[in-house]
């Protein structure tokens, strides 16, 4: 470039000068040039000028070019300084980011150790409405669990509900307001035998069903129990060996449990049959004494098949079943069977249900059978694939309830709910229970209900 | 009467199974189940989807600290009824992805 321009401002210069020269060499000259001289003078200046102005025509594409070569250079640096400018933030990110990239990982001491104490547990906060009552809050549960592990084969594991209730409006006016109760739903010392056995005794939840073992309220898809578990205990004093083995290698397996607990009692000592009663016989009166309320202990036991056929889907089968007397003079038997079962098909689709009896003999009314169940289905919404916000952690639910409590009571109970999933563990619940019973108390009712599984 | 021959009879099948351990290894060990050659062992992550959410929703591996997970496991093998070489690959499965 640079040589181009020097060369046409030379030429420029040469024509320049050339053209002077003419000029002034032409007035002395006239008299002696001929005409052809002249006329070949003429040409030559023309076609000088001519060359003249071509040349300025070069000079000023050449100018544009330089123009347009410059605006290049301009636009090149700015591009240049553009992309060391990313080079330095890619530097600093990849800096930043190895920063906090984790460590990489070393085993943890406090889990080698043999000894932990945990704390695990949930609470719930209730709003129910029965209709033509007042609705309320009602601060329903708190409920931690205490865990303690001893090596690797022993826990002690149980689990208190402190709930809170207001006194009976007629109690004795020194002690209106509230009360608090201390419930311990489980306290039981396990020590496991081998991979297939555990022996487990204490305060028990017993394997009666499913519902017992695995209810807390962010286990629970309605804020309240099937009426049928009404008919029989959810825990008992006593030991139970527990297990399961595999049936093949597909992750098959089958269930066992058998237990020995004091088993239900008589709230009066009497073998009427409103005096059964399920959750009494804990070895221990309140008076000190040292009681089982009746002469035999009960005696119970499950067996169940656990079949997934691949994550998330699967089947679970199970019969259960407890005996013992129950009346003080030893002479009326209580017995209970539960068929339960349980469906997932894929991680959004679980229906469960349990089918419970219970027969026992009593004084006054002869041999009591009461019967009930209760089936549920949830759906999570996810499996809709839908892009409504919030849509895929809300879950449908549905339940329908049934008992005959073999005095003549019956009743009928259809739920529907939701669970909105605010997080794995906490969730909050709704449901509206229409309700069909001999009992004139039994109402319609809405529960809500927020619960947290820490 | 009769209830204490079923509980009777109970026990002795759980007696059988406690001094037999390794039962069910041997049989697959030595290939007596017709479809263990077609299927895999189930690594610790499957069993871990297969049984961590059918009771309530998933709790995450890095909720709890590689200790905790220790305790939990005993606390769920025991009360979902899940054989100690299963609850000990969920463990390490738990442990290796486990928070801290
Ligand atoms: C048979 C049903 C069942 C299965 C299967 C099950 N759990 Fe649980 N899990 C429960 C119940 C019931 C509770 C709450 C009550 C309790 O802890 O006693 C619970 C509580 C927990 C908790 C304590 C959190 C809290 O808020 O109380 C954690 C963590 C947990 N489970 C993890 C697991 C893991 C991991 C697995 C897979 C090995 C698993 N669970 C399998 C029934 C089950």
């Amino acid at each position: 470039m640079k040589k181009h321009m020097k060369t046409s401002r030379w030429m420029t210069g040469l024509v320049a000068v050339g053209c002077a020269a003419g000029m002034g060499a032409a007035p002395r000259a006239a008299a002696e040039v001929s005409q052809a001289d002249f006329d070949s003078l003429k040409d030559l200046v023309l076609k000088l000028s001519d060359q003249v102005q071509s040349l300025r025509q070069t000079n000023q594409l050449e100018q544009q070019l330089h123009e347009q070569d410059v605006q290049q250079i301009q636009q090149l640096q700015a591009k240049l300084a553009e992309t060391s400018r990313t080079a330095t933030d890619a530097q600093q990110k990849a800096v930043a980011a190895s920063q906090t990239a984790p460590m990489p990982r070393v085993p943890i001491d406090e889990a080698t150790v043999n000894h932990n104490f945990q704390i695990l547990g949930d609470a719930e906060v209730q709003y129910a409405k029965t209709s033509g009552q007042n609705g309320s809050f009602v601060m329903a549960d708190f409920a931690p669990i205490f865990l303690y592990r001893g090596g690797d084969n022993v826990l002690f594991e149980s689990g208190f509900d402190f709930i809170l209730q207001n006194n009976p409006q007629n109690s004795n006016p020194a002690t209106p307001g509230a009360t608090t109760t201390v419930n311990l739903s489980f306290a039981q010392l396990d020590y496991v035998i081998n991979d297939y056995l555990t022996l487990c005794a204490g305060n028990l939840l017993l394997p009666l069903g499913t519902y017992s073992e695995r209810s807390a309220g962010w286990l629970n898809k309605f804020p309240d129990s099937p009426l049928a578990r009404g008919f029989v205990p959810g825990n008992g004093v006593g030991a139970e060996l527990r297990g399961a083995a595999p049936l093949g290698e597909s992750g098959a397996l089958l269930n066992y449990a058998v237990y020995g607990v004091n088993g239900p009692s008589s709230s009066d000592n009497t073998g009427q049959a409103g005096s059964l009663d399920l959750g009494g016989n804990v070895g221990l009166r309140s008076d000190n004494v040292v009681a089982n309320l009746h002469g035999n202990p009960t005696g119970g036991g499950r067996v169940a098949v656990f079949v997934p056929f691949k994550p998330h889907y699967d089947l679970e089968l199970g019969l259960s079943a407890q005996s013992g007397e129950w009346d003080n003079a030893g002479q009326h038997l209580w017995t209970a069977g539960v068929a339960d079962a349980t469906l997932h098909l894929g991680p959004n689709l679980e229906a469960k249900g349990e089918y419970i009896v219970s027969r026992y003999g009593s004084d006054d009314l002869g041999n009591v059978t009461q019967q009930g169940w209760w089936a549920q289905v949830g759906y999570k919404l996810a499996g809709l694939n839908l892009e409504f916000p919030g849509i895929n952690n809300l879950e449908l639910v549905g339940r329908y309830d049934s008992v005959r409590d073999g005095m003549g009571g019956s009743t009928q109970r259809t739920s529907f709910g939701g669970v909105y999933y605010i997080s794995n563990a906490l969730l909050f619940e709704g449901a509206y229970e229409f309700l069909h019973s001999t009992d004139p108390t039994q109402a319609d009712q809405i529960i809500l209900q927020l619960s947290y599984g820490f | 009467m009769q209830t204490t021959m079923v509980a009777a009879l109970g026990a002795l099948l759980l007696g059988v199974i406690a001094l037999t351990p390794g039962c069910a290894d041997q049989a697959a060990a030595t290939g007596t189940s017709a479809t263990a050659s077609t299927r895999h062992q189930l690594t610790g992550a499957e069993l871990y989807s297969i049984h961590c959410n059918r009771c309530h929703p998933e709790r995450y591996p890095t909720e709890r600290t590689a200790a905790q997970w220790k305790t939990i496991t005993l606390h769920m093998q025991v009360r979902a009824n899940i054989p100690g070489n299963q609850a000990r690959m969920i463990l390490k499965y738990l442990q290796d992805n486990s928070g801290r």
